[in-house]
């Protein structure tokens, strides 16, 4: 981990968050999360790759002290089975629990074992009331999600972590679900919340990207290939069809990120062609209803990673790790 | 002896079938895509974490031996080549290892995937179905036995 105190100019040296090398998973949508606490807690969590095709194991570490040192590495999930259990998502909710959601295969491994069916694999998650020193063991949040692709983590104006991501429902849809992960004995309300049909026997490899704003509008963006490759954004009415929905891009357009400051909106994501990637940007000064026009911020031809949009003191910034460097671009001012 | 045999015996199947795995950078692109001469080339676009694709390229692959005149099978990873052991490791134990075999050169896979097929939002498996006339047809998703003569 390295970090900045003067927005992206300069960066600390690193600093090993797993003193004991690993391999891990980095590739995609499947890569290392950072969240901070309420306190100024630094949370990391990553996957894990073991031996056997498609298994992994979702670990969790912390530093109390700035990012000078970081704890040993803890597994966040009960079961150790050498199974899949990757493409981690991390977030701290408003009583500054660390809340962990992950996609787990072991629903799937045993229905295959029992000879059944099982359609994708399952939405795990876990949290820590004790800054992250311990995990309680995890529930399940549904059957059938998405093999491979991210989870998008968000705090609701209570406080509590809401997640959306892609689910499968009936045969092989596509389509994403919308919950608030209860960190107590709650019950947990999965509900569909996009309704594209999108019906592909395939990782799709695009995950949604969620926010949600102060009165509790949930901002959404995501991914369908129905026709063409499509980004969409709409506001989510779990139950019902996304209102105020919008195509955002088109072929060539990839992992979408959304974030939300008073009535302005953000999206950003990466614009392929044949030269190489651009970022681009649309923003909303109207809670959503309407976009302007999309915009480039920075271009690299080697390869790029999916952009984060991040908010500070109400400016919005676009973090972007390319192969020829990372960029902390400046939206600007709204 | 006989265990040297016995070994000999072990590698021949890789020795006399398996193909070498070749890069594929963003060059190379045209050339995969040029139309054969006659028949129809099937690339099966795959990766190592797609569970959904080892079955895809077996489809292919059995609709290749039925025609094996007229279909030339291409398998290319959409992982890096730096994980060159892995990706041979998994097209021999799926039996594909006969087959010529591709893997991206660089480790973010969307430019090729968009020099590949612009419609393609890099879901996997996805395949590509070039035809000598010049003609190219795209789909993602599990192939059936029904689907893939249709392309």
């Amino acid at each position: 981990m390295r970090y900045s105190n003067d927005l992206g100019v300069t960066f600390s040296a690193p600093v090993m968050v797993n003193a004991q090398p690993e391999p891990i998973y980095d590739r995609s949508e499947n890569r290392p999360k950072l969240a901070i606490g309420t306190h100024g807690e630094l949370y990391v969590s990553w996957s894990q790759s073991l031996a056997r095709p498609w298994t992994g194991f979702v670990w969790f570490a912390r530093s109390l002290d700035g990012g000078a040192h970081f704890s040993t590495p803890i597994t966040v999930h009960v079961d150790r089975t050498e199974i899949g259990h990757a493409f981690d998502a991390l977030a701290v909710d408003g009583k500054g629990r660390v809340v962990v959601a992950w996609i787990d295969k072991r629903d799937a491994e045993a229905a295959s074992a029992r000879k059944k069916p099982y359609l994708g694999a399952a939405l795990y998650y876990s949290w820590s009331d004790d800054q992250g020193r311990t995990f309680a063991p995890e529930r399940k949040l549904m059957d059938h999600s998405c093999d491979c692709c991210r989870i998008a983590l968000a705090r609701t104006p209570r406080g509590d972590i809401a997640a959306f991501f892609r689910g499968i429902f009936g045969d092989n849809i596509r389509d994403h679900a919308y919950a608030v992960l209860h960190a107590d004995a709650q019950p947990n309300k999965v509900e569909r919340a996009t309704f594209d049909d999108w019906q592909i026997a395939a990782c799709p490899r695009h995950g949604p990207g969620l926010a949600i704003a102060s009165d509790g509008t949930r901002h959404v963006v995501w991914y369908v290939a129905k026709d063409t490759p499509t980004i969409w954004y709409g506001q989510l009415d779990p139950g019902h069809r996304p209102r105020h929905v919008q195509a955002i891009a088109g072929t060539g357009a990839s992992h979408a990120d959304v974030a939300v400051d008073g009535h302005t909106v953000w999206v950003a994501w990466n614009q392929v062609n044949a030269q190489g990637y651009t970022l681009m940007i649309r923003q909303s000064f109207d809670d959503g209803a309407h976009f302007d026009k999309p915009r480039s911020l920075a271009s690299t031809a080697p390869s790029a990673g999916a952009p984060q949009l991040l908010l500070w003191r109400h400016r919005a910034y676009v973090a972007w790790n390319t192969a020829e460097g990372f960029r902390l671009l400046t939206v600007g001012e709204h | 002896m006989h265990r040297v045999f016995v070994a000999l015996a072990m590698l021949a199947p890789m020795l006399t079938h398996a193909a070498p795995l070749i890069g594929l950078s963003a060059a190379d692109v045209p050339a995969l895509l040029k139309p054969p001469s006659h028949g129809e080339r099937i690339i099966e676009l795959w990766a190592l974490d797609c569970v959904y694709c080892e079955l895809n390229m077996q489809a292919a692959a059995a609709f290749q031996r039925a025609h094996p005149d007229d279909v030339q099978l291409i398998t290319v990873a959409t992982d890096s080549i730096a994980q060159k052991d892995a990706i041979l490791e998994r097209l021999h134990a799926t039996g594909l290892d006969r087959y010529a075999a591709r893997a991206y050169t660089d480790a973010t896979p969307e430019r090729i995937n968009y020099l590949l097929d612009p419609g393609w939002g890099g879901e996997t498996p996805r395949t590509l179905v070039i035809h000598a006339n010049g003609t190219t047809r795209g789909i993602s998703g599990a192939l059936t036995p029904q689907r893939l003569p249709a392309l």
